[in-house]
């Protein structure tokens, strides 16, 4: 998929027909470059198990790892982030070239993650400093999490911004479901393996709270 | 005895009439926070006379996460998996520096299993860290295919931690009073499979990195570390060993099993950043030896002695203990109220007094050299700031 689909063919077949937009988005998906931005643990599973050979982030264009933010267009927030490195961060941001994209991985960056309690240091969540796309949740989230983060990250970019409106991106739903699964199996489903594995009351459970996200 | 206190701006002003050498004129440099060398967010402020370091000066507190504030709000079975967080190569360590302190100062009996089951993890995991040292380090020197062949080894042993453990990073496996869970019942299988396909990959990596002239160069006589310094500033694991004092925790105040076991001490001579690149080479092999012997004879017992509801309350008082991980000696100083929870979490991190040795080893050398011994000294950020 991609580009490919994209395009119309003209009779003949020394031409092709398609639309800018849609040759800058697909370039701009598949040669992704990340700036390395690890403070702490998740830094080890995001950059280094995934740019060594096992889970290969080179797979997905996206492997061209830089130091520096004005080579990258990327960022990939790795780790915890407190209230000193804060002000460093949003310098990083802005020194890259736009477009530029944040994926903030695990829970430190997402929320605070376990410093969320009692820390007078920790910034929850590193959407307080700068816009971020997409979250990869896990403490730390297995390299196959962010190489779905990426993935996700590359279908925005192909279905987001045109020429027309820079700077204004659609959101995809990341987490679709597969074809002829509802949301209401799902949670009949997982109600059932609660209620078999009997550690909680499901009907007072339900009684009790509210299922705000439809769950 | 008098304290001078200066401040970071004080010091990185430039004197009018400083001794410069011909033609060059002293100026100060920042690496890091944000540098790919440092392995995390380190501040290092450089004094510089053309390429020649004259001084270093680090800034901590870019990733100071409040760990021992946190500690003291929370139960001592809740502060272990803050502890895993800390110095994230050695997890199962700092779990047990936690542990065992936790036990010692409430008296908690052990059965051998757990002893077994921890001393085998711990060298495991000592294994898993200097693996992944030695891939990074020839990175930093410019050669990436250690860090591919140190990848791919250290991803095996993590399926087998992941078994038995169900994480890969962030194991949050020993607990005061046991474990967590037993071992997955094809644990030794695995760890002796693994043992047996390592051994020869050990040899791999000193024809592709240790055999490199061009590798040895880079750090033979580079950052040469004097001894009484070392011992002055605290520096404790490898970089204490590779001045030539053996100083290893496993043997002075044995913990676990590791009195059953026979093993030897790596230590170096010089105290230059080879001395550590090779007393870690060298680890890596005892630790093989060592978890050879217990690996058969893990005992049959308990995995745990107390339930996990239990509360644990430790009597009034201060207690310290410590224990060697992969980086060197981390202390655990609880001072207790006699309540559930402690009134004051001291840690001794290895990587703190480790990195101060920097600012006596590096003056007088040029600026590449710097990432050689910040590449030996082996620093994981979070746990010098905690």
């Amino acid at each position: 998929m991609g580009l490919v689909a994209q395009m119309d063919q003209i009779s003949g077949g020394s031409f092709i027909l398609t639309r800018m937009d849609e040759v800058i988005n697909w370039a701009r998906a598949n040669s992704l470059w990340p700036l390395v931005f690890g403070t702490s643990c998740c830094a080890i599973e995001m950059m280094m198990a995934t740019g060594a050979a096992r889970h290969d982030l080179a797979r997905f264009g996206a492997e061209v790892v830089r130091p520096s933010p004005r080579q990258a267009d990327l960022l990939i927030l790795a780790g915890t982030i407190v209230k000193r490195m804060a002000p460093r961060l949003r310098t990083l941001y802005e020194q890259m070239a736009e477009p530029r994209y944040v994926i903030a991985t695990g829970a430190c960056t997402i929320s605070g993650g376990p410093f969320v309690y009692n820390s007078y240091t920790t910034i929850r969540g590193a959407d307080q400093i700068i816009p971020v796309d997409i979250y990869v949740p896990g403490c730390p989230p297995r390299p196959e999490s962010l190489l779905y983060g990426i993935l996700a990250l590359q279908k925005m970019i192909k279905s987001g911004e045109s020429l027309r409106e820079p700077g204004i991106r659609k959101k995809p739903v990341v987490s679709e479901l597969p074809p002829g699964v509802k949301l209401e199996d799902i949670t009949l489903e997982l109600r059932q393996i609660l209620g078999d594995e009997g550690i909680t009351n499901i009907p007072e459970e339900i009684a009790r709270r509210e299922w705000s996200t439809g769950l | 005895m008098t304290v001078h206190i200066s401040t970071l701006n004080d010091r990185t002003t430039v004197p009018e009439n400083s001794k410069s050498s011909l033609n060059t004129q002293e100026f100060f440099i920042n690496m890091g926070p944000q540098h790919p060398s440092t392995h995390g967010v380190l501040r290092l402020v450089l004094k510089m006379d053309g390429e020649t370091i004259r001084e270093v000066i680090p800034v901590l507190g870019y990733i100071h996460r409040s760990i021992e504030k946190i500690c003291e709000h929370n139960t001592y079975r809740q502060i272990v998996h803050l502890t895993d967080r800390m110095d994230y190569l050695s997890a199962v360590m700092n779990n047990w520096a936690v542990s065992m302190a936790v036990e010692k100062a409430a008296q908690i009996e052990l059965t051998d299993r757990i002893e077994y089951i921890r001393t085998i993890l711990a060298e495991m995991q000592r294994l898993q860290s200097h693996q992944l040292w030695w891939g990074v380090t020839g990175m930093d020197l410019g050669a990436f295919t250690p860090f591919l062949y140190g990848f791919r080894d250290r991803e095996m042993l993590t399926d087998i931690f992941e078994e038995t453990m169900g994480a890969r990073l962030t194991l949050n496996y020993i607990q005061p009073a046991g474990l967590m869970f037993d071992i997955h019942p094809d644990f030794v299988k695995k760890t002796k499979d693994y043992l047996k396909y390592f051994k020869p990959k050990l040899e791999e990596y000193e024809a592709l990195l240790s055999a490199n002239p061009i590798f040895q160069q880079r750090l033979r006589d580079v950052g040469i570390l004097d001894r009484e310094k070392a011992v002055s500033l605290g520096a404790t694991g490898p970089v204490l060993r590779a001045c030539g004092i053996p100083y290893d925790l496993r043997r002075v105040e044995p913990y676990g099993v590791y009195e059953k076991v026979s093993f030897k001490i790596a230590v170096g001579s010089v105290g230059d950043c080879w001395d550590r690149y090779s007393v870690r080479m060298e680890e890596m092999r005892q630790s093989i030896q060592i978890i050879e012997q217990l690996i058969d004879n893990i005992p049959e017992g308990k995995f745990i002695t107390k339930k996990p509801a239990a509360k644990i309350t430790i009597p009034e008082g201060r207690y310290y203990s410590q224990m060697e991980t992969a980086r060197g000696v981390l202390g655990v100083l609880i001072v207790s109220t006699g309540k559930e929870k402690p009134y004051r979490f001291h840690l001794r991190s290895p990587n703190f007094n480790n990195l101060w040795t920097i600012t006596q080893m590096a003056p007088g050398s040029r600026l590449g050299d710097l990432v050689a011994m910040v590449s030996t000294l082996d620093l994981v950020i979070p746990d010098m700031d905690r």
